[in-house]
């Protein structure tokens, strides 16, 4: 399945980078003003889906492959596991923020908050991943039967 | 020291189990059933010696991010969760043995890998269940323990399979709202959603907003309730039964509808306290819902025909029992029905389980059709029937045990009526059982001839049903030592 309308190819490639870099910029801040790992995952994701639906299920799949989205899954938890880990393993308990000496950053800029904006992206990966891995989850189900 | 890791470290140890299940798809199978296999075990270990040291010391209050408990969430490790976690991930371990022997029947090959990575999920969110000590945590996990164990009853692709699990997902959906309104009401009335502070906090907010705490201890009662197939709820679970592979069924059925019972108590308990329960007569109601559920699962069980469906209707009346110990709010009471979870944990693991495997081999679900299999599987029958003779309380199994405690604990609390019900519940198990074993070792002599038995199943799934068979007689012959962690458990409910 694929769009052979050109005005929505054309428009697909224009707006793409500016959803995508959108989507960054919500997780990113994800600390210091509304969004997050999940909104801005799930603004990422879509625009993947967007990209499924207009060039097809193929080249989608060559921008970012089964495999990839695979490991970016159990990836995106394992990092936040991880950096949960480290709290414990620096004398807090899990998860242990400031204390565990996480740096505390000035107040209201990207680098603050400690560990929270590397949870964001960890949420925003498997967000992501998660999206595109649904989508085509539905889309081959649809083939087989 | 690290033994107050141990909790959050178990929960992570089965996340990372799940995690790295699709990434060793490409790899053959059986490096995923032994990494599992060392998880179980590794966890195993860590929850006796968890259970070892809060019997011993002090109980383990373990906040997550360092943060205060008011605002936090909160990991408690007392005897109550402890003995529980351990029970739990012992009947998982046996399960899982015997799932890796018959391939979980019914599940197309390629779908393995998702069956496991959903069974540890689901035992994280039932652990993350009985350690959490936040009402609102306790919903996570209890939605993810909901989320999780539609799609282990949904994993045969048969259309019958995804109708059972959409009933499943309506009426649990129905249940974890409604416990969530209970939550967001007790929270409207107190401002903290931590069980322990709670607790006190209601003492006064129970004075001062009685309308609140009432309405907020029914929608909880009710939403568990729905979770934990108490009677006039119970619809989803026999359909959820039969179309389930069989070690999806043990779990659900064994260990699943516990845990809700579980978070039950600890919201009468912790929550609530007697007092309060007694001032709202909620010790009546209990019991005659117990007693209702008691005898109407029997009775539904005894006009089914299918034998996964049967012991969903038996799962409802045991149900019963163990809200019926519940509700007389007393000391032994609670003891004895902690004792039935535990019991009927490992009853109805094994008759799923040797059920199952008749189902594997013989291909039929009908009870008219066991005629003669004791002669022909005689291990799996034998089991069947060990485990049998516990539900109907015969002496030296585990069952009997489990009676005499509820039958005692209710001659304290006078409600000889229920005394009755009790033992006409037990008839009536009498009724359904007993058949079954006599069709299948006493009648029919034309299999008696052929001695030889034609049991081929792998060691993996002969292996854990012995043990069950062995652990429900040697808890019917000596329950001491349970007893005392049980006793050690129901002293941090009622003090």
């Amino acid at each position: 399945m694929t769009m052979n309308d050109i005005i929505v190819k054309t428009i697909t490639r224009i707006v793409l980078p500016f959803a995508q870099l959108y989507g960054v910029f919500v997780i990113l801040n994800g600390h210091i003003s509304p969004g997050g790992g999940f909104a801005g995952g799930a603004i990422l994701g879509t625009t993947l889906i967007l990209y499924t639906l207009v060039f097809g299920r193929k080249k989608g799949s060559k921008k970012f492959s089964h495999r990839a989205s695979e490991i970016a899954e159990s990836g995106g938890i394992m990092l936040f596991i991880l950096i949960g880990l480290i709290g414990l393993m620096l004398g807090g308990s899990f998860l242990t923020n400031l204390d565990a000496g996480f740096p505390a950053g000035e107040l209201g800029s990207i680098l603050s908050g400690g560990m929270i904006p590397l949870l964001m992206i960890a949420i925003g990966i498997k967000v992501t991943s998660t999206m595109i891995n649904l989508f085509n989850l539905l889309i081959d189900e649809g083939v087989h039967s | 020291m690290i033994v107050e890791h141990l909790p959050i470290l178990n929960l992570i140890l089965f996340m990372s189990m799940a995690l790295v299940i699709p990434l060793l798809r490409r790899q053959p199978f059986k490096i995923t059933l032994i990494l599992g296999f060392i998880v179980l075990g590794l966890v195993s270990v860590s929850s006796i010696y968890l259970l070892y040291h809060v019997n011993q010391f002090d109980a383990i209050h373990y906040t997550l991010g360092g943060h205060d408990t008011r605002f936090g969430i909160e990991l408690l490790v007392d005897p109550f969760s402890a003995l529980f976690t351990t029970i739990i991930v012992l009947l998982a371990s046996i399960i899982y043995v015997y799932s890796s022997g018959d391939r979980t029947e019914g599940i197309e090959p390629n779908e393995y890998g998702r069956y496991y990575v959903l069974l540890f999920v689901l035992l994280m969110s039932l652990f993350g269940v009985l350690y959490t000590n936040d009402l609102f945590n306790t919903y996570v996990f209890i939605e993810i323990l909901s989320i999780t164990t539609c799609a282990l009853i949904s994993i045969k692709r048969k259309r019958e399979a995804y109708s059972s699990a959409f009933r499943y997902v309506m009426m649990n959906e129905l249940g974890s709202l409604s416990y969530l309104f209970g939550v967001a009401l007790l929270y409207m009335a107190t401002g903290i959603t931590n069980i322990s502070l709670i607790g006190q906090a209601l003492q006064t907010a129970y004075e001062t907003y009685p309308f609140n705490v009432v309405i907020a201890l029914t929608f909880m009662m009710i939403g568990l309730g729905i979770k934990a197939a108490i009677f006039p709820f119970h619809v989803w679970l026999p359909d959820a039964h039969s179309s389930a592979p069989s070690t999806s069924s043990s779990l659900l059925s064994a260990i699943v509808i516990k845990v809700y019972v579980l978070v039950l108590i600890k919201i009468l308990f912790r929550v609530f306290n007697v007092e309060i329960l007694l001032d709202l007569n909620m010790r009546t109601v209990l019991l005659v819902v117990a007693g209702i559920g008691m005898i109407m699962g029997s009775v539904f069980a005894i006009a089914q025909q299918d034998v996964k469906r049967m012991l969903g209707y038996s799962s409802v009346a045991q149900i019963g029992y163990i809200l019926l110990g519940i509700g007389l709010l007393s000391w032994e009471g609670l003891r004895a029905s902690f004792f039935h979870i535990l019991s009927h944990g490992l009853m109805k693991t094994a008759l799923f389980l040797s059920a199952g495997e008749i189902i594997y081999y013989k291909r039929t679900r009908r009870v008219n059709d066991f005629d003669g299999i004791g002669f022909i599987m005689p291990v799996a029958m034998s089991v069947f029937s060990i485990a049998a003779l516990g539900m109907i309380g015969l002496p030296f199994t585990s069952g009997f045990i489990s009676k005499l405690y509820l039958g005692t604990a209710l001659l304290d609390g006078r409600q000889v009526v229920f005394l009755g019900v009790l033992i006409v519940s037990s008839l009536l198990n009498v009724m359904y059982y007993l058949p079954i074993i006599i069709l299948a070792f006493l009648k029919n002599e034309k299999y008696q001839y052929r001695l030889t038995s034609i049991e081929r199943a792998p060691s993996t799934m002969i292996g854990p049903l012995v043990l069950l068979g062995l652990l429900i007689v040697l808890l019917g012959v000596m329950p001491q030592p349970i007893m005392q962690l049980i006793d050690a458990a129901v002293h941090t409910l009622i003090p």
